[in-house]
């Protein structure tokens, strides 16, 4: 019994031992890259969605087509289930394990936010975390994904208080992160007009009662209602409005809610809605990138339907194969933040023209849209946060 | 023999982290960790048949605890704030405790469950303390001149920490408690009769467990680095539950193989993505099916193991394994009947 617990432990010390490769999840044939996401729990659909059917659809038409400079891409992805703690211990083992290049993608600000020191300390690329907080903005090792919310605000209100000459404003948020850094750059953007918020009532996670504070709202009698929420509650807002006959509001979605699976669950309630959209429609654009994203999906995974999600995690996929194709064969996760800083007017047929410099935003974009019978029709070009 | 199997457990578990890569250096944190959740949820469950679904709300609590004074209070010793960790989810664990000596079986797990929902509500509603949803870092804890900064200072810290409170919970389970406390699962009328006070033990029980939950929520703040509410939600409890039926309940051993197995298996399958729920699942209804008294007694089932085991020779035939009629009992259904071998705790259950 002794004997085998300390082969075994001598075992462990030589695999140990063996020298590690120059950098990690790069070789001669193979890059490996990964991240930790929800594949059940709340953001379950969403994580399987900017994973399997996004970042791996461009990666199997970039491999089947020969790969970056001769290595193929391969993708790890691990279970977090939104539990931050999980995200911490996945994120571990794919930097000690699995020896991840970079971690792309991963989901939602508190598991994002559990792994961002662990994999700075470690000098670990964080490539576009998909979460609006700006909490991740300014780390030399963290690149972006969506529009952070003071940019989506400060379009929001340039849109609707300056070109439209809306006065009065309200808010239903979601009592965390995502839904207070809405409110308080809207209060800041207000203020460059002069103006301020005349309601806001928030709405605690999970909850989808919200009655009692559409009815708060309405008594304020803003002209225009901002809901910064997840897609049920914003849904069920959507009906109580239409059930107390509240009409004389414009309903306006946040960029991370504007998406087909809230216009599902609100129906005919969601008729007339406007919002800042940060992707054109995947199912019906004609933009050449979204056609192109349309007949992968048809060719790679037919039974999945086209969806913003999966959109965003093409999108990734592209940037991500950019940076790498632009470090060249030297690939090291410096030269991949030097290629990436180093992207200038990079035409990607999805979003407009992308540079992206030393900020490390990939999107500061959006467009205006409403809701005509159940799809977003596009009312402006694509508006600046600059 | 059994002195030196207890020596190869100690080089083992303390050369592991010069042996093993760095990320089981974490996992085995992660595992003793859960270890001290599943011997206080055991000595709750397992001994004293009152079955909690809020562990995690006493994890919380914990977490939260030791979180907030490494914050505000950073003078304060590492000893210092696991205790106070500890100290503090043990009065919550009296709070919750007294109310429910009135309830037992479903009506407990109940209320235990809503007990964890509380928790985390209370979480997000005082933000100011604790930034609600936004989540909390935790520092690096500092023990005298070392910071615990890598894996490997926590790793000894969270392994200290879990001798001493696995080497108190078997004082606890061999002596006139642990006695009182499995004479109140066999049968309340009768440990009441032979002059067991039924209400201070149980009591009792649920403050000892809630103590052991809230030190570990403690380390559990240290290792991980960082707490939010999302954290402790009601799968985590259940998480709990399944450790201590699948090690073993009532015994401290199982409750340690238990945690191993769960801790391992969750982080195993993580790599099976959206299936993951599903194998978890199937592999916890066949261990159920299988070893009904969970890995502790299926292995002291082993003929090789038993005759390796100290002091199995002196254990009657038929009297430690279940039989499986009486088995898959979880705590909280009818009191057993005699022929369905009452345990004693001098029964090897709490190695």
């Amino acid at each position: 019994m002794i004997t085998r617990a300390m082969l075994l432990l001598l075992l462990a010390v030589t695999l140990s031992a063996l020298p590690a490769a120059a950098q990690p999840g790069v070789s001669d044939t193979e890059i490996v890259i990964g991240g930790s996401n929800s594949f059940s729990g709340p953001l379950a659909y969403t994580g399987e969605q900017i994973t399997k059917f996004g970042v791996d659809l461009y990666l199997r038409v970039v491999n089947d087509a020969g790969g970056i400079h001769g290595r193929k891409i391969r993708t790890v992805y691990y279970d977090d289930g939104y539990r931050p703690q999980n995200a911490v211990a996945n994120t571990k083992k794919l930097v000690e394990q699995d020896r991840v290049f970079a971690i792309i993608i991963p989901q939602g600000s508190p598991p994002v936010v559990a792994t961002l020191e662990y994999l700075e300390e470690n000098k670990v690329p964080l490539l576009f975390p998909y979460q609006s907080s700006p909490v991740t903005r300014a780390r030399r090792y963290v690149f972006q994904g969506m529009t952070l919310s003071d940019r989506s605000s400060k379009m929001m209100i340039d849109y609707l208080a300056g070109q439209r000459k809306y006065k009065k404003f309200a808010v239903l948020y979601q009592d965390d992160e995502y839904g207070k850094s809405f409110l308080t750059a809207f209060e800041k953007d207000l203020g460059r007009f002069g103006l301020k918020l005349v309601a806001a009532e928030s709405v605690k996670r999970e909850v989808t009662d919200v009655s009692a504070q559409i009815a708060k709202l309405q008594a304020a009698k803003p002209e225009v209602t901002f809901l910064v929420l997840v897609p049920g509650p914003a849904a069920q807002a959507l009906r109580e409005r239409q059930k107390i006959g509240w009409t004389d509001t414009l309903m306006v979605s946040t960029g991370p809610l504007t998406d087909e699976r809230y216009l599902a669950l609100a129906t005919d309630a969601a008729e007339g809605v406007e919002g800042l959209s940060l992707w054109p429609d995947p199912v019906i654009s004609d933009l050449p990138g979204v056609r192109l994203y349309r007949e992968h999906m048809q060719r790679y995974f037919p039974k999945n339907e086209p969806n913003r999600y999966s959109l965003a995690g093409y999108f990734a996929g592209m940037l991500f194969v950019e940076g790498a194709k632009r470090a060249g064969r030297n690939l090291t996760r410096e030269s991949l933040i030097a290629a990436l800083e180093s992207v200038k007017g990079f035409e990607s047929g999805i979003l407009p023209p992308l540079t992206i410099g030393p900020d490390h935003e990939t999107q500061k974009q959006g467009l205006w849209v409403r809701v005509e019978k159940g799809r977003f029709k596009p009312l402006t070009d694509w508006l600046k946060s600059e | 023999m059994r002195g030196a199997a207890i020596a190869t457990g100690a080089v083992v578990v303390l050369g592991w982290p010069w042996a093993a890569p760095r990320y089981f250096v974490f996992l085995a944190s992660l595992i003793v960790v859960n270890s001290i959740v599943a011997i206080g949820l055991n000595l709750l469950s397992g001994y004293t048949n009152q079955l909690s679904f809020g562990h995690a709300g006493f994890l919380a609590i914990g977490a939260y605890t030791a979180a907030i004074l490494a914050i505000r209070a950073s003078w304060l010793p590492l000893p210092a704030t696991l205790l106070a960790a500890g100290l503090g989810t043990a009065a919550v664990g009296l709070a919750l405790g007294v109310p429910c000596l009135r309830l037992e079986g479903l009506y407990l797990a109940m209320a235990t469950l809503a007990f964890g929902f509380v928790v985390v509500e209370a979480i997000l509603n005082l933000d100011w303390l604790t930034r609600g949803n936004d989540g909390l870092h935790v520092p690096p804890g500092h023990l005298g001149p070392w910071a615990l900064a890598t894996d490997t200072a926590r790793y000894y810290l969270v392994v200290v920490v879990g001798a001493l409170l696995v080497a108190a919970a078997r004082n606890i389970t061999r002596t006139r408690t642990g006695r009182a406390l499995l004479a109140v699962r066999e049968s309340e009328i009768a440990a009441q009769a032979s002059g067991v006070h039924l209400a201070a033990y149980k009591t009792l029980a649920f403050v000892v467990s809630a103590f052991y939950t809230g030190v570990a929520g403690g380390l559990f703040a240290l290792v991980v680095g960082f707490l939010s509410p999302d954290s402790f939600d009601v799968f985590l409890s259940v998480d709990f539950v399944a450790m201590i039926i699948v090690g073993g309940l009532g015994s401290i051993f199982g409750s340690v193989v238990g945690a191993a197995v769960i801790t391992t298996l969750n982080d195993s399958l993580a790599g099976f993505q959206n299936y993951r729920p599903l194998i978890f699942g199937a592999i916890l209804i066949a261990s159920m099916l299988f070893m009904p008294g969970g890995i502790a007694s299926a292995l002291r089932r082993l003929p090789l193991l038993a005759s390796q085991t100290p002091g199995s020779a002196s254990r009657t035939p038929g009297s430690a394994p279940r039989t499986p009629g009486s088995a898959p009992r979880t705590p909280g259904s009818a009191p057993r009947t005699p022929g369905s071998a009452p345990r004693t705790p001098r029964q090897g259950d709490d190695r």
